[in-house]
């Protein structure tokens, strides 16, 4: 983590990539686990996640915070992955990965507007990183404001305050993009 | 419209933040201010805001993605009448499909919720269908329509319900801004919904807003009436099993009552207190126990003990977050001071009503607490009394009631990784045994759970096992007197240690605990001081001692059924005593007669039966008994299965060792299987990371038995490396062992050789002289020597390993299982040597032996590679006839315990004339 926090590009990626399998095989050992189709939240996937790696011993990250920050950008790109995936294959995939509340998978995100979201937030990383990171807590990991606030030891109001500001920023984004 | 620059963005973000904390007219005003002041800030600040107002309309972002799509298994499969269209959601009880009717009857799409078998459990499909069908009858405008149950070819139960198209009621009100009034009304809907049930018997037991929904004309609907009792477990006596511990899961803490976290009876009251939080939350927009973060524990806690903070003072109090009330308020059309003197008085009075921790001083009926919401909005006096400041005081010191929090919560805390707290351990996977094994033992559940996750756990922080052990044990010191709840939780505290192998930190516990029992009647707590002190000592140094204790601890317990479990523990903790003592038989009788016991016992203790098989597998290898071994392995593994722990740390454990038994058989297709599923389990991503050393050993040699020489070498070489770095010095020698077994069969004898001189000096180290293992060692030589030419080295080598051999199991030492393989090795000696007569007699002594051990008609290579030798060696005596005889036999067992392809196998089939040699 030192490394990556300076910035050392081989290092980043190297981490990256430990994150991106360490969620894919927790994703995939639910999948073994529920013994069928696998449904399995990013919360649950992060904090599994958290432990086998915390439990290992693995140096990489000193703290849940710093951890949680990271992970969740790399979830993102999980997502992303997947949705294209599916979109792709139109069927097949190893696992699912669900909204917290279940209702609201009728109201599945397109992948192409995954696709935006991510790119509005790679610019808006550029601009004000933490804004970028409590999306990526929020909207692509499902942690509340609550959860968020607690790891980033901040008031529950900060995080609300600061993920609206996202939206707005995100939102605008988008719709410039759309009428270029 | 333009993009901001980041200059820009910078600027804007202190005005936007004060902006954002500001009520829609607070704001309006603000802004109009603004503009005499800075006309280009406050239009760019109305262009932000408007699209803010904008984009919270849209929902912008609320919805997190979900990339669900077809499922592979389950999209256009048909389950009766119905054909699966798409996954539409997932609950914590199993997945949800939209669906529609195949049969041409009508036209409707209906959604088949599939439930998560392991949450059923056993049987669980007829009950399912049966109560399934009493729910289909509750039929009400406002309840979803259980249009069927039953159970899928694949075994898994379903239900299907009418498809509901609606959003939760809590979103619907702030969507749509409901205010105070709106809300109540709506919610008297679902109330009317519930009080429906209640009159057929059927209690929802897990009402929460996602369970409400609201359609887009406004139409309430309950979705999973009842669904939370089939999921019940149907023990006799009505004891938590480790299944509705699991279903537990499926309940949601937040909106649980607290006889529903404590175990207590739940009745239509349950459903009152869910009721009471939903309005609770619909009015004044924030959870009873207040906002943030809670951890399992600290959720608990406040279900049962802490009485909700009064509505009205929640509006504002909101622990000093202005915003938050100001978005609230906003949300109901009215502002914070307004919101609060709204709800101040009866609304108050009648929430705190349907809060009540006690079930009897509840609304009696959800009539009653309809009535009452009705009465408040038609302005006649409610009939629910407010507390006074006397009755609160008295509330407030009445004695903690936090008694019985389920196993669940553990399971909650790290399996499901609820949110907020974080448990760490040495690996996840031990911290799901850990919470299974809490269910061992219910009282043990009961008492150490409530300190674990009440007491003992730091709020907010990250804590492990051993701190929260360590947390405990202080607290039980201070608070209990000598008494033999004092004792249970000392000896779980203790077995708590045990199992995280810190047995110096357990000894100084269960010595306390068997003290303290000394001075008490309780036959069954003295007896369970005693046993769990003796197995622990029995681990480490002073075997007189542990069998005395586990004697005394067995002679406390009569033999009637309200001691039977007490016996069953003592007996197995007793078995695991006179088995570290060597003495094996004893070992297996202790945990028969534990079976025995077991049957007498007054209901069917799922874990403890695990645990017996378990124990009688082990004690059975550990006596060379395999047969029987391998029997109790397969009941073990079926146990496990039932109780949905397949992917346990013990699962993993009794892989292993079944996969050990098995290679000692000789059955290695077999093994090779098992010892894969374990290593799968213990992975720590899909490479061998977090395998234990001794496991990628175990595989090694499996490998090398099927002849896959470059995974044998491989995976050896890896263990090897892997046992180094932990200093585990018994694997190291296992592992070099092997590896020089390997080289053999790569007919590197060299290499072969030079690692067996890296063995020797080991073994010299931690075993007597004349011990067998010297005797394996010198016949592996003899191969190695006999694979480089060198006959008559070979042939004196084997020589002195069969001396030693013998001579140990003549003074009553181990090696007499190892006596067949070796007697073979000298027959393959004797045979290179020419000494015909000599391995005929020496291969047909060690088939005399393997029928002991391995008796017909199980096959096994061992006894394959046995006749092997023999239909070689009389071949080699020109006795054809008997050759291809011996040789069929060989076949026989080979064929599927090594499988076609095996160069043994091939050979066999060519000594028995099943093909022409030439090939």
């Amino acid at each position: 983590m030192g490394a990556a926090e300076q910035g050392d590009g081989a290092a980043t990626e190297a981490l990256f990539e430990t994150l991106y399998r360490e969620l894919h095989r927790v994703a995939k050992w639910e999948l073994a686990r529920q013994g069928g189709p696998a449904s399995v939240s990013p919360t649950t996937l992060l904090h599994e996640a958290y432990l086998a790696m915390s439990s290992r011993g693995d140096p990489s990250f000193p703290d849940q915070a710093r951890f949680m920050g990271y992970a969740a950008r790399v979830m993102r790109r999980l997502i992303i992955d997947h949705a294209r995936e599916r979109q792709a294959r139109k069927r097949g995939g190893l696992f699912e990965i669900i909204s917290l509340d279940g209702k609201d998978a009728a109201n599945a995100v397109d992948p192409l507007e995954l696709t935006e979201v991510n790119q509005a937030l790679d610019e808006l990383e550029s601009v004000e990183p933490a804004l970028a990171e409590i999306v990526d807590l929020k909207f692509f990991c499902g942690l509340s404001f609550g959860e968020i606030a607690a790891l980033r030891l901040v008031s529950e109001r900060t995080v609300q305050r600061n993920w609206e500001r996202a939206r707005i920023y995100l939102h605008r984004k988008l719709r410039t993009d759309l009428s270029e | 419209m333009s993009t901001l620059t980041p200059d820009q963005w910078r600027d804007l973000t202190p005005h936007l933040n004060q902006a954002l904390d500001m009520g829609v007219e607070e704001r309006a005003a603000w802004l109009t201010s603004l503009r005499g002041q800075n006309p280009s800030l406050a239009s760019q600040l109305e262009s932000l805001l408007a699209e803010y107002s904008d984009l919270a309309r849209q929902g912008f972002l609320e919805k997190g993605p979900t990339a669900l799509d077809d499922d592979p298994g389950l999209a256009g499969q048909v389950i009766g009448p119905y054909t699966l269209l798409s996954s539409i959601g997932h609950g914590g009880m199993g997945t949800v499909w939209l669906a529609e009717r195949t049969d041409g009857r009508f036209e409707r799409r209906v959604a088949v919720k599939f439930l998560n078998i392991a949450l059923v459990g056993r049987g669980g499909g007829n009950r399912f269908k049966r109560e399934g069908s009493i729910l289909g009858r509750l039929a009400h405008p406002h309840i979803a329509e259980l249009l069927d149950a039953g159970e899928s070819e694949s075994g898994s139960p379903y239900l299907v319900l009418e498809y509901v198209d609606g959003n939760h009621i809590d979103r619907y009100c702030d969507e749509h801004s409901l205010d105070v009034e709106a809300r109540i009304r709506l919610f008297l809907d679902v109330a009317g919904a519930v009080a429906h049930a209640h009159a057929n018997l059927i209690v929802h037991r897990d009402l929460k807003p996602s369970n409400v929904l609201v359609s887009k004309d406004g139409e309430v609907k309950l979705l999973d009436f009842g669904i939370a009792k089939l999921l019940e477990g149907e023990g006799p006596d009505g004891a938590a099993t480790a299944l509705t511990v699991q279903a537990g899961r499926a309940m949601t803490p937040e909106y649980a009552a607290p006889e529903q976290v404590t175990g207590g009876l739940v009745t239509t009251s349950t459903d009152v207190y869910s009721l009471g939080v939903l309005l609770y939350l619909l009015l004044a927009g924030q959870h009873p126990s207040g906002k943030g973060t809670h951890s399992p524990a600290e959720l608990m806690k406040a279900i049962v003990d802490t009485e909700a903070r009064r509505l009205s003072d929640m509006v504002t109090a909101a622990d000093g977050d202005g915003e938050t009330a100001t978005t609230n308020a906003n949300r109901r059309t009215t502002t914070p001071d307004r919101l609060r003197r709204l709800l101040r008085g009866d609304l108050d009075t009648i929430v705190a009503k349907a809060l009540k921790k006690d079930p009897r001083e509840r609304y009696s009926s959800v009539t009653g607490l309809a009535d009452d919401l009705t009465r408040y909005l038609k302005h006649e006096p409610i009939r629910a009394r407010p507390d006074t400041v006397a009755y609160r005081a008295r509330k407030f010191v009445r004695r903690n009631r936090t008694a019985a929090v389920l196993a669940a919560l553990v399971v909650l805390a790290t399996v499901a990784g609820a949110a907020g707290t974080w448990v760490q351990a040495r690996t996840a996977r031990s911290q799901r045994d850990f919470a299974f094994r809490q269910l061992e033992n219910s009282e043990a559940v009961n008492d150490l759970n409530s300190f674990l996750l009440s007491d003992a756990a730091p709020s907010g922080k990250p804590f492990t096992v051993n701190e929260l052990l360590e947390r405990a044990h202080q607290i039980v010191e201070r608070q209990h007197g000598n008494d033999a709840s004092k004792v249970q939780l000392l000896i779980s505290i203790g077995e708590q240690y045990n199992t995280q192998d810190e047995d110096a930190k357990a000894r100084p516990v269960m010595e306390e605990a068997y003290k303290i029992s000394r001075g008490l009647a309780d036959r069954s707590t003295r007896a369970k001081a005693s046993c769990a002190l003796g197995n622990l000592i029995g681990r480490a140094d002073d075997p007189n001692r542990a069998e005395a204790l586990i004697q005394e601890g067995l002679r406390e317990l009569p033999n009637e059924a309200q001691y039977a479990l007490d016996r069953v523990s003592c007996l197995l903790h007793g078995s695991g005593v006179a088995r570290n003592a060597g003495e094996v038989q004893q070992g297996i009788a202790r945990v028969q007669e534990a079976q025995r016991s077991l049957s007498q016992a007054p209901f069917d203790p799922q874990m403890r039966k695990l645990r017996v098989f378990m124990d009688l597998a082990e004690a059975y290898r550990e006596a060379g008994q395999l047969p029987a071994a391998i029997g109790a392995f397969e009941q073990a593994s079926k146990q496990l299965t039932e109780l949905g722990r397949d992917n346990t740390e013990t699962a993993g454990t009794l892989y292993n060792n079944w996969g050990l038994a098995l290679i000692q058989i000789g059955r290695p297709l077999e093994a090779e299987w098992l010892l894969r599923r374990a290593m799968y389990i213990s992975s720590a991503d899909q490479s061998e990371k977090g395998v234990s050393p001794m496991l990628l050993s175990n595989y090694a040699s499996n490998q090398d038995d099927l002849a896959h020489l470059d995974e044998a070498a491989g995976f050896a070489d890896r263990a090897l490396a892997g046992a180094r770095k932990a200093g585990d010095e018994v694997v190291v020698t296992q592992v070099l062992l092997t590896r020089a077994r390997i080289y053999r069969h790569q007919h590197d004898a060299s290499r072969g050789l030079a690692t067996l001189d890296e063995v020797e000096p080991r073994l010299r180290k931690d075993l007597p002289p004349g011990h067998f293992a010297f005797g394996s060692l010198l016949s592996e030589r003899a191969l190695l020597e006999l694979e480089r030419g060198d006959v008559p080295a070979a042939t004196r080598l084997v020589n002195e390993a069969v001396d030693i051999v013998e001579t140990a199991t003549k003074a009553g030492k181990a090696g007499r299982n190892f006596l067949p393989t070796l007697y073979q090795r000298r027959a393959t000696v004797e045979l290179q040597a020419g000494s015909l007569d000599a391995a005929a007699t020496d291969s047909s002594l060690a088939l005399d032996l393997l029928r002991k051990d391995i008796p017909p008609p199980t096959l096994s290579a061992k006894s394959g590679r046995g006749y092997l030798l023999l239909a070689r060696i009389l071949k080699a005596q020109g006795k054809d006839d008997e050759a291809r005889t011996a040789g069929r036999s060989a076949v026989e067992h080979l064929q599927g315990q090594l499988g076609p392809d095996h160069p043994d196998t091939i050979s066999a089939r060519q000594l028995a004339g099943l093909v022409l040699s030439a090939q």
